[in-house]
């Protein structure tokens, strides 16, 4: 299955680029797709990734949001994270949630580590300063 | 389709002007910070805004503009919103100091090593 995407990906970005649809332009993205070198590692299943890559898309009307927030608000606080990842042999889920947890302006992924044997992301969030505290989602490293 | 994108022909000029507007505004409110004295990472986020998603709103606001270039302003708006995404993410975890970025670290996470 990554296989098929990743060919569909490069088949997408190749029609971007030459911007033609004729038979012999999509032959020539297809061979260029499959002969391409491919990752190669355990296999990627499906449904995490169809997850993570709404995770994604959701993250961009999100992060306008956030946007707005950060200019509308007053001064900022600075908070250290941490928050539950997908295994690391879920490459392209990790990238996936990395690319949506970075997008929003609140968070930064500043990496995946491990605890007691989970994976996790290490967040660096900077939001405007609640009037009243707001309990997180995401558990709280106290310095 | 063609009858509803005639349609909307006449908005197209101003949309256009107010997408590429609000980008630019977000570009000049997330660089401003650069300038200030507040932490790496709080620059980092605020960049973020202004380079990311200002940029896409000015994308946006040319896709409007001239809708007849869409296939490469798409591959520019995915480009942009990817690959910025991603080298904010590199430019963060460049950041960290060398110790702090083996697994085994998460502990000193808390740090006050990043603050100014």
């Amino acid at each position: 299955m990554g296989f098929l995407l990743s060919c569909l990906l490069r088949l997408v970005l190749w029609g971007l680029l030459t911007a033609e649809t004729s038979a012999i332009n999509l032959l020539i993205g297809l061979a260029l797709a499959v002969l391409l070198p491919h990752a190669r590692g355990p296999r990627q299943p499906l449904a995490p990734l169809l997850r993570a890559l709404w995770g994604a898309l959701v993250a961009i009307p999100v992060s306008y949001g956030e946007a707005l927030s950060l200019i509308r608000g007053g001064g900022d606080e600075e908070r250290w994270l941490e928050q539950p990842a997908s295994a690391p042999s879920q490459r392209l889920v990790i990238f996936l949630e990395v690319l949506a947890i970075t997008l929003t302006p609140f968070t930064l992924v500043l990496g995946l580590s491990r605890v007691e044997g989970r994976p996790i992301y290490r967040i660096h969030q900077l939001r405007p300063r609640p009037s009243t505290p707001n309990p997180a989602d995401t558990r709280r490293i106290e310095p | 389709m063609t009858t509803i994108l005639k349609a909307l022909e006449p908005f197209a000029d101003p949309v256009s002007l107010l997408l590429l507007g609000a980008g630019l505004l977000l570009w000049f409110w997330g660089t401003w910070p650069l300038l200030e004295a507040g932490s790496y990472l709080s620059k980092l986020h605020k960049l973020s805004v202004s380079d990311t998603l200002g940029s896409t709103l000015m994308l946006l606001g040319l896709l409007v503009r001239i809708p007849g270039q869409w296939p490469l302003l798409c591959l520019a708006l995915l480009g942009l919103l990817v690959w910025n995404t991603i080298f904010g993410y590199v430019l963060a975890r460049c950041s960290l100091p060398p110790q702090q970025s083996e697994p085994a670290a998460a502990a000193r996470l808390a740090s006050p090593t990043l603050r100014p």
